[in-house]
């Protein structure tokens, strides 16, 4: 298909079925509304696109910035609009809490406005709080600012009750499903799909989920946070539910392992939701039913998020030539030599003088002639073979002496015959009064 | 429904608080309110921080923060120890080296008088400076004077993560880190008075990638210095570190929720006259940020410290602890309220307990606001009734606690605290984990009601032993110990 721009692709993504076999409902036929099908990656194209479509005429020859109180998929999206448009675009932010997305939206030439953590010594007077003066700074007359307001701006709303509802309504031959469970973020696209399904069928049910308050989840408000969301009205749910980090990554590895969709931890949470709320009804259901959830991103941006919480899913073997395989014996039989040998040893042998030390460091001081290679790298080296010739004596350094000896003593197993450790590393060097130069 | 806050009480502190007829003993004699001072405590909360230099090998100094609590016990105590301690006023400088502490580990931190910097200058004690015109103020005492140089912190300020701008209010202190030309130029210029000892920051934040920022610029800093033939010492990350008041999560967050949703009308209120603690309710909407401390801190004093020295630098990609380490570094903190964390309780009597407007209880207690001082920082906590955990308790009560002074502002918090048993006139309510900045931090004597005296409380093999704080000593239980 031929396009203009790339915002023609926004909408119309697909309605996928999960397998029974995967969730094991008897009743109900649970479908995934694919929103990380959009072009820029997810759900959050829909609104980015309807609340800035009105305002983008002039705004280049204005000098206007487009302004968005999000770290998440709304700025990314906004982002890439401006940028097709020629226009600055500026993220204000409590934190950027996910760091693959503070990086993408720096390459898509954003800037970023954090706002600043809570204090330690509070100061009560204080009664202006960072995102009151934020508001104040952007909504003074004449400021250049686009502001989009995601959170109050019932074109975020629009955009789902024109689009994505009717759009499952389509795909079900016409037919509202009994069910739509949705994550609750800026309240936008539940609001917009509940909206739409109600004016086919006000009986469907519209199940909200908000996140656990003791961890984050990507794009899901805690029950407090949804309060601060204009767009937030809870009589648009009939019942509101909680999801933890590990519910949305449990869901996350469901639906990329066994449905062939890379959800992120927010399309996780919602289907994680959806069968938790749905396996209740369906052991009391005597006819088939429908209901939808929606994937609302990709799962690439959470790598950080997911390894944090589940570092065992990465895992990688042991390998052979590592420090980790060390016994105790080889530990305790690693050649160490004090700084007075060590200065005596170096003058007669001549052995390569390896710091392990990070550049930063090693660039600030050092032992003369010494070279630098990082001990995360050494030990990379290491798993081809030794790095040099076991006729070369080796005197390994660090800070204090002990990575040094760790690597000595698998440098020994490993057939170097002469290779010893810095007693005291770098600091007793120092502390002896022995010379760093800095080149 | 009841909404507990119940207050995280451990070790010495709970058993303290169990000595039931102790403390009234101890009310009885020396009046309400009570400071009480758990000093050996302390000594083990020093001894959590020096565990997490031994772990990330790293040398280097904890330095009290003195204006925390003015205790001369808890102050003696820590002088009796290898630590430091850090001196905000030329009165704490007083105090510290009457306690025991040497020049050299004190650290003279603050806005600072002409008296105090001479001081501390003729004692050797390390000047934190908050600007090249102290510096250069400081310089000028030292040649009139004929001291020896003066070992000097700079106090640094201003430092942004990679990439993005920090929306940071203006901060009164520190020498902006992203123009240090002045401060190279005063340090050159007097070489032979001022002694750079390092760099230095103190973030008013508990927030970790603030301090990542502002360490990782820190060591940036402190590579410039070598650069131009200085040889810093040591990085200061100061305070911040934070203590856990609470006992349950579930019930902080609970609490919270419940806020939210009175302040929008929603549910009564939790607070007198429907106080938000910062939060309002605009068009339906909640606006403001909660201002209050986060209760419950999974993540705090030494553990936080580990925390931080383990988290890795954006750009140098290394863990900061690695990184002072490789680059020879020192680790200087100067902890406050983490290095009090169970050390102390307030006690107070109850001397009235009466029906209030729309049928809430209010308690008065013979003490005022300023002598418990939660509310001005900002902490909410359930006091604990002393011997009210006797069964059969009909409880919850939901109470208002009111202070003794004839102001309509003074409540000891303003916070609706649920009992679980209803006290009479005359028992005890406790305050625990108060020794932080909570004990008579900013008391006076207003219509010449009491102020507290402090008493300091230690183990001997199973009992309790007392004394008045300003006749503490280590002196002759360090040798009992021995």
């Amino acid at each position: 298909m031929k396009y203009d721009s790339i915002t023609e692709v926004i909408g119309d993504t697909p309605l996928v079925r999960i397998d029974q076999a995967v969730h094991g409902l008897r009743h109900i036929d649970l479908y995934a509304k694919m929103e990380l099908l959009n072009p820029f990656g997810s759900l959050k194209d829909r609104a980015a696109w309807n609340m800035v479509r009105p305002h983008l005429a002039g705004a280049a020859e204005r000098g206007d910035t487009l302004v968005e109180l999000s770290s998440g998929n709304t700025a990314k999206a906004l982002a890439l609009i401006a940028g097709l448009h020629g226009l600055p675009f500026r993220s204000v932010t409590n934190r950027m809490k996910v760091p693959e997305i503070k990086d993408l939206l720096l390459l898509l030439g954003a800037e970023i406005d954090e706002l600043p953590g809570r204090a330690e010594c509070l100061d009560p007077t204080d009664t202006d709080d960072p995102l009151t003066r934020m508001y104040q700074t952007i909504t003074a007359g004449g400021a250049g600012f686009l502001h989009t307001d995601q959170y109050f701006n019932d074109l975020n709303v629009e955009a789902h009750a024109r689009g994505t509802g009717p759009e499952i309504v389509a795909d079900l031959g016409g037919l509202v499903p009994d069910y739509f469970i949705a994550c609750v973020g800026t309240a936008g696209s539940s609001t917009g799909v509940a909206r739409a399904l109600r004016e086919h069928d006000p009986t469907v049910t519209v199940v909200g989920l908000v996140a656990e308050k003791s961890d984050f989840i990507p794009g899901i408000r805690n029950i407090d946070e949804v309060h601060e969301v204009g767009l937030f009205d809870p009589e648009v749910y009939d019942a509101i539910e909680t999801i933890s980090a590990d519910d949305a990554i449990d869901g996350l590895l469901t639906l990329v392992r066994r449905c062939g969709t890379l959800a992120g931890p927010t399309g996780g949470g919602a289907y994680q939701g959806a069968v938790r709320h749905l396996r209740r009804l369906d052991a009391e259901l005597t006819e088939r039913r429908t209901a939808v959830f929606i994937v609302c991103d990709r799962v690439e941006s959470y790598m950080s998020y997911v390894r944090e919480r589940r570092p065992e899913l990465f895992r990688q073997p042991a390998r052979g030539n590592s420090v980790g395989t060390l016994t105790g014996d080889e530990l305790a039989a690693a050649k160490v030599v004090g700084v007075a040998d060590a200065q005596e040893w170096i003058v007669k042998d001549d052995p390569l003088i390896v710091d392990l030390r990070s550049a930063f460091a090693y660039r600030a001081r050092h032992l003369e002639g010494s070279v630098n290679i990082v001990d995360e790298l050494f030990g990379e080296m290491l798993q081809g073979g030794l790095p040099f010739g076991r006729g070369r004596p080796v005197l390994l350094v660090c800070p204090v002496g002990e990575k040094s000896a760790r690597y000595a003593a698998l440098l020994t197993r490993m057939g170097h015959p002469d290779a010893r450790s810095l007693d005291g590393g770098v600091i007793a060097w120092r502390d002896a009064g022995a010379a760093l130069v800095r080149d | 429904m009841a909404s507990y806050l119940e207050a995280r009480v451990e070790g010495d502190l709970r058993a303290l608080l169990q000595q039931h007829d102790l403390l009234r003993t101890l009310v009885d004699a020396f009046g309400s309110p009570l400071n009480l001072v758990l000093p050996d405590q302390l000594v083990g909360n020093v001894e959590a921080f020096r565990a997490v230099h031994r772990d990330h090998r790293l040398a280097g100094q904890i330095f009290f923060a003195h204006k925390a609590n003015r205790s001369s016990a808890l102050v003696r105590e820590l002088a009796a120890t290898d630590a430091g301690i850090d001196v905000a006023s030329l009165g704490e400088l007083q105090h510290a080296l009457g306690a025991g502490f040497a020049g050299h580990r004190i650290m003279a931190t603050g806005p600072k008088s002409r008296d105090f910097l001479w001081l501390a200058a003729r004692v050797g004690a390390v000047v934190n400076a908050d600007s090249t015109a102290e510096l250069t103020e400081l310089a000028g005492l030292v040649a009139a004077h004929g001291l020896p140089p003066v070992r000097v912190m700079a106090r640094l300020s201003g430092f942004s993560p990679a990439g993005v701008n920090v929306l940071v209010r203006a901060s009164r202190f520190g020498i902006p880190a992203d123009d240090l030309g002045p401060l190279w130029e005063v340090l050159e210029k007097y070489r032979d008075e001022l002694d750079l000892h390092g760099f230095a920051y103190h973030l008013d934040t508990v927030g970790l990638p603030e301090k990542i920022a502002a360490l990782e610029g820190c060591l940036r800093v402190l590579d410039e210095a070598l650069e131009r033939g200085l040889n810093p010492v040591a990085v200061d990350i100061g305070g911040g570190f934070g203590v856990n008041y609470l006992a349950h999560g579930a019930q902080w967050e609970q609490w919270t929720t419940e806020l939210t949703s009175a302040v929008l009308g929603r549910t009564p209120p939790l607070t007198w006259n429907g106080h938000g603690y910062g939060l309002r309710n605009e068009n339906g909407k909640v606006r403001g940020v909660l201002g209050l401390y986060p209760a419950y801190r999974p993540l705090t004093g030494a553990a936080y410290l580990d925390r931080l020295l383990a988290s890795e630098s954006p750009s140098l990609r290394r863990p900061l602890g690695s990184l002072l380490l490789e680059s020879m570094g020192e680790l200087y903190t100067e902890p406050g309220r983490a290095l009090l964390d169970q050390c102390g309780v307030v006690l107070t009597r109850v001397e009235e307990v009466r029906p209030g407007p729309g049928g809430d209880l209010l308690i008065r207690v013979a003490a005022n606001a300023r002598d418990i001082s939660l509310e001005e920082h900002g902490v909410l906590l359930d006091p604990v009734l002393v011997g009210g955990d006797r069964p059969g308790g009909d409880g919850p009560y939901g109470v208002y606690l009111l202070g003794n002074l004839c102001l309509e502002s003074d409540l000891i918090t303003r916070r609706k605290v649920f009992l679980p048993t209803l006290p009479s006139p005359g028992d005890l309510l406790a305050f625990p984990n108060t020794a932080g900045y909570f004990m008579d931090f900013s008391a006076g004597r207003p219509l010449m009601q009491p102020t507290a005296q402090t008493i300091a409380a230690y183990r001997d093999g199973g009992s309790w032993l007392w004394c008045l704080d300003e006749q503490y000593w280590p002196v002759d239980r360090r040798e009992g110990t021995a």
